[in-house]
């Protein structure tokens, strides 16, 4: 039940599974305090075709067995997330780090990432939300490869076809032209 | 000499392979006088049925959800369907989401400001200044990621139509948790009743958390064509306001002097929008002393807290919204993922003039889904209240079996008293509102005996899910005798198991399988007329190179 994961909550928004202490297993101590100030909406999709929202910063690396401070900042009138998943399940109940702020508001929130080298998924997780750009990744360490469809990083894994609508009729036509071509050629050679 | 051998192979090959019962009618006259009839041949052997498992019919997350119960002492109706409305949510919509503790508001799921109540403005007993907030969720649409639709919520057993919806403001995540596909639960069709009171003060801030711009138009409902401060309040971008864009914020308001059963939408490209769900029903209640009224009723159905007029006069109460949906819309969400592409998809490429609807919704699910959570269960000789708006494209038969009801509103108006009179079907068109009284008598006129009736538009579409049945708008009155403890109206007919299938919907499975198996089920297929009509074929393809190779020699 997600209720019964570790929140706080105001009337700015939420933080769940904040964790500024107790370290993952394999790591012996904080390796270095990171501060992020993250920002998110609209504004940060602008000058980007096809997508709607964004943040603004897509990727974060930092090193194993830190400990990151991130304030999100709302820059929109309605609610975002700044959500981390895949982390230790016995640290970190349902896998994941969340914070959520109201339209306008700034949310801030720590947690300790562990020690092995991980790319992990950040998101907002309103419908449509990571969909229309706002997803990116945390790597830890070196990572373990990009995910698909982070702005600035990685290709959608399913895109659109972004064709125009004459496209069957060019085609058709160089279906022709080759056939004329190879036709044209082998005529030439008999001679 | 080699070329005539096959003519005469390939001539003789089509005579042979040509099936009997395919010749001419003449000649299998004259052949029968001469040869008599040919010899039996049994016609094909069934096939086996489907081997998908049916789902769970009741499936019951919170077995105490819908336990009569009293919490931030509100007290809350027990509800005896399967699915039963979050009654932390009820409690936190009946006392306002700012008046709750942390440990109800955690668990009702929704934000602090989801719905606020402030000051008692006429000194009744009851808060009169009241603020919804509404979001805008896409279920079922496109992904970067993958090919299957995301924010998943189904109508019927594998029916996951592209749908958007009023939503109310909910802390967290819209799936369920990060391992689910699913919408969370109050993520669904219909979007949520709204319910005021009279008089109340009313604000509804729309934030438009989707990627398209959206309004709220309140029909029917009183308002002002421009608030206090002279802003647009009728939603309406041709002429009072611009829409709200994707991540901003807009207050409407209202102070509504007449009570009655109205209704809200989004009065963008309404056209498109109004039919991809962006609808709901907006009542407005009667004002009485210390009427606390459930601001919000999630996913439509029983009323668990009613508000003090219908308490007088009634013994339950339930909103009905019916909603009939074009796949061939829906899909266009799922077939994009660029806004731009979809925007051209939905409110260019799609051309309502020649829509048809193949889906037909009561309170955001078909049957056997209806069965779920949205049953009227009622007791003999009781006076129950029907709320019911037709958000569909077309008009609604709407048909009661074993009962005749009473249309005492329209369109949130009373009908004379002198003018009221028992029926059995009600036509609704588009937008349409009734307020019904159900009276469980049974004096042969109101009623005719305790039992499971069924209740459904009357024409034959509305009882389909894309032309198969029983589907669609299809659910029942059940009297509470007929509720079973595990929460399933006791039916004396057929199973209901192969409803419960994917494949039934996806029409792969034959209507009359379960109860009359082999009777009717999937013929297989006859091999030795498969064999005839290949060799056949390659019969004619062999006569067709030769009659080529004739022609190709004659020109060089």
């Amino acid at each position: 039940m997600w209720w019964l994961l570790a929140m706080v909550m105001s009337d700015a928004g939420m933080v769940m599974n904040a964790n500024s202490d107790t370290l993952p297993r394999g790591c012996d101590a904080i390796s270095r305090d990171y501060e992020f100030s993250i920002e998110g909406g609209r504004a940060h999709a602008a000058g980007h075709p096809g997508l709607i929202f964004g943040l603004s910063q897509h990727e974060l690396r930092v090193e194993p067995c830190s400990r990151l401070t991130v304030s999100f900042s709302n820059l929109d009138q309605v609610r975002h997330q700044w959500m981390v998943h895949g982390l230790p399940k016995y640290l970190y109940p349902g896998g994941m780090f969340h914070i959520e702020a109201n339209g306008g508001a700034t949310m801030t929130g720590t947690f300790i990432v562990p020690g092995d080298d991980r790319t992990y998924l950040l998101h907002c997780d309103m419908a449509q939300h990571m969909e229309k750009g706002m997803k990116g990744q945390l790597v830890v360490g070196r990572g373990s490869g990009d995910l698909w469809s982070v702005k600035g990083q990685s290709d959608a894994f399913v895109r659109d076809d972004y064709l125009p609508a004459t496209v069957p009729g060019w085609s058709l036509f160089m279906v022709f032209l080759g056939a004329a071509l190879v036709f044209t050629a082998s005529r030439l050679r008999r001679r | 000499m080699f070329s005539r051998k096959w003519w005469v192979a390939s001539i003789l090959l089509i005579l042979v392979a040509w099936p009997p019962q395919w010749y001419p009618y003449s000649v299998r006259v004259q052949l029968s006088k001469w040869l008599g009839a040919s010899s039996y041949r049994g016609f094909p052997a069934s096939r086996n049925g489907t081997s998908e498992q049916a789902e769970p019919f009741c499936i019951e997350e919170h077995e105490d959800w819908g336990d009569a119960q009293e919490i931030e002492g509100v007290a809350i109706e027990e509800a005896v369907t399967c699915s039963a409305d979050n009654p932390y949510a009820i409690a936190a919509f009946v006392r306002g989401t700012n008046n709750v503790s942390h440990h109800t508001l955690m668990r009702s799921g929704l934000t602090r400001d989801a719905v606020t109540k402030g000051r008692d403005l006429d000194g009744d007993g009851d808060p009169d200044e009241i603020h919804i907030r509404l979001e805008v969720a896409e279920l079922n649409g496109s992904s970067a990621e993958s090919r299957e639709p995301v924010t998943q919520y189904a109508i019927a057993p594998g029916v996951k139509p592209g749908l958007w919806v009023f939503a109310p403001k909910l802390a967290g995540m819209a799936r369920e948790n990060f391992e689910s596909v699913w919408a969370r639960n109050a993520l669904r069709l219909p979007s949520p009743v709204i319910r005021v009171e009279q008089g109340d003060r009313v604000t509804i801030t729309l934030e438009n958390t989707h990627y398209m711009p959206h309004t709220l138009h309140l029909h029917g409902a009183d308002h002002g064509f421009v608030d206090a401060s002279g802003e647009g309040n009728d939603g309406v971008p041709l002429t009072s306001e611009k829409p709200v864009m994707p991540g901003m914020a807009r207050s409407y308001e209202l102070t509504p002097r007449h009570a009655g059963t109205m209704f809200y939408h989004c009065h963008v490209q309404p056209h498109v929008h109004v039919m991809m769900g962006l609808q709901g029903m907006f009542v407005i209640e009667e004002n009485r002393p210390d009427n606390w009224v459930q601001t919000m009723n999630v996913g439509g159905g029983q009323v668990r807290v009613r508000s003090a007029a219908i308490r007088e006069a009634y013994d339950r109460e339930y909103d009905l919204h019916y909603l009939d949906l074009d796949k061939q819309l829906g899909e266009r969400i799922q077939q994009h993922r660029d806004p731009r592409l979809i925007t051209q998809s939905m409110h260019r490429d799609y051309d309502v003039t020649d829509a048809t609807q193949d889906f037909f919704t009561l309170n955001g699910r078909s049957f056997p889904y209806t069965f779920r959570e949205s049953l009227v269960v009622v007791d003999a000789g009781e006076r129950v209240k029907l709320r019911v708006v037709n958000g569909g494209a077309k008009g609604i038969a709407l048909h009661t079996h074993g009962h005749k009801f009473t249309v005492t509103h329209a369109d949130g108006n009373a009908v004379p008293t002198a003018a009221r009179f028992a029926r059995d079907v009600l036509w609704l068109a588009t937008s349409q509102r009734a307020e019904l009284d159900l009276v469980t008598e049974n004096d042969g006129l109101n009623a005719y005996s305790p039992g499971v009736w069924l209740f459904h538009d009357h024409q034959n579409k509305g009882i389909t899910t894309d032309g198969i049945g029983p589907g669609g708008n299809i659910s029942a009155i059940v009297y509470a005798d007929y509720m079973d403890a595990d929460k399933w109206p006791r039916t004396q007919g057929v199973s209901f198991q192969p409803y419960f299938k994917e494949a039934y919907y996806r029409k792969e499975i034959p209507v009359w399988e379960s109860y009359a198996p082999g009777l009717f089920a999937e013929p297989g297929a006859d091999n030795w007329l498969l064999l005839r009509v290949l060799a056949l074929a390659l019969g004619v393809g062999m006569l067709g190179g030769l009659v080529s190779g004739r022609f190709g020699r004659r020109r060089r």
